[in-house]
């Protein structure tokens, strides 16, 4: 037990250099967050689909909702759900941070899920400070390693367990044999923002033209 | 395990394999074993993976994957390669900085000249 409390103790000091909890009485979802109907990904063509990391179907991005809001014909599918209001961060914003030992490519209003944290409740606001690098659609802040003062706010969702995995172990001839059962906790937490990276140096589609037109 | 529990993990099995517990039985032990082996090599080809696809994008702008880390690793950018991969492909305005901070890092870059596939005529 002893053990246990130790190596317990020194997560919780690993993971709070990196991010921090903090407990809050429950409170009503953020709307912005949750107003991105759910009709609108069929009609528009999205350029990016994550590949390895499962999440909710894409809210579409602002330019896109900016076309889709001209055209007169998807304006008929938009009867049903609530005025889309524009999102209060910087189109294409996306930012890679490092949570539970591994990176996560991350948009805010979306969902991931990372290894359990733990002490965090239900509807806990997190602060995760490792951010390796900021883009939005025009500029991109890179981190050396980490992007100072910039920081990702995250809500918890919900803590819970991944799918069963079995472990089996048999050795032939030697009769030898065993069954696991195992389920890996997990965290699920929704990004609501990333802030505090305007200040850094960053890195603008007119250097990469530049950079293009000097080496050619 | 019983044999409801079994014929449920032979799903998709070829011939007998499903439906007949003694052969069942052993097609289900011998998938459990490659499940627990794979668990692991799936690590290894993940990574693989990224890796080809990093390549491919560092060609691109004329560096190629070795001389592209090492440039990474002298500027203290601790991005991993599952990031790296995904950059690549979805936001190449991003990645391009990179190979460019890259370049600058490690001189060497600057002159690499990646020759162009032969294609079979």
């Amino acid at each position: 037990m002893a053990s246990a409390a130790a190596s317990l103790s020194t997560i919780c000091t690993s993971l709070a250099t990196h991010c921090s909890i903090s407990h809050h009485n429950p409170k009503t979802p953020f709307l912005h967050s949750t107003s991105f109907p759910f009709s609108r990904t069929h009609s528009l063509s999205l350029s990016f689909q994550p590949t390895l990391s499962p999440r909710l179907p894409l809210p579409p991005k602002s330019s896109d909702t900016a076309e889709a809001l001209s055209d007169p014909q998807s304006a008929t599918q938009l009867v049903q759900s609530p005025p889309l209001q524009p999102p209060s961060w910087e189109p294409g914003l996306f930012a890679v941070v490092m949570v539970g030992g591994r990176q996560y490519i991350v948009h805010p209003g979306r969902w991931i899920t990372i290894q359990r944290l733990k002490g965090a409740k239900a509807n806990d606001k997190i602060a995760l400070h490792r951010v390796l690098l900021v883009g939005t659609d025009t500029s991109c802040y890179i981190g050396r390693p980490v992007v100072t003062n910039a920081v990702v706010y995250a809500t918890v969702e919900e803590q819970g367990l991944d799918d069963k995995v079995i472990v089996f172990k048999y050795k032939k001839k030697k009769k030898y044999r065993r069954t696991i059962g195992h389920r890996q906790p997990n965290t699920r937490i929704r990004i609501n923002s990333i802030m505090g990276y305007q200040n850094y140096p960053k890195v603008t589609m007119d250097d990469i033209k530049d950079e293009e037109d000097k080496d050619s | 395990m019983n044999k409801d529990k079994i014929f449920k993990l032979a799903k998709g099995f070829r011939g007998r394999a499903k439906n007949c517990i003694r052969i069942a039985r052993e097609r289900v032990e011998k998938a459990l074993q490659y499940s627990y082996r794979d668990r692991r090599n799936k690590k290894r080809d993940m990574r693989s993976l990224w890796i080809q696809r990093i390549n491919a994008g560092t060609r691109q702008h004329g560096v190629n994957y070795g001389n592209f880390m090492h440039g990474l690793m002298k500027e203290n950018i601790q991005l991993n390669r599952k990031v790296l991969s995904e950059l690549s492909m979805h936001e190449p305005y991003s990645f391009k900085a990179l190979v460019d901070i890259s370049k600058n890092a490690f001189p060497g870059n600057k002159n690499v000249v990646i020759p162009p596939r032969k294609v079979a005529v």
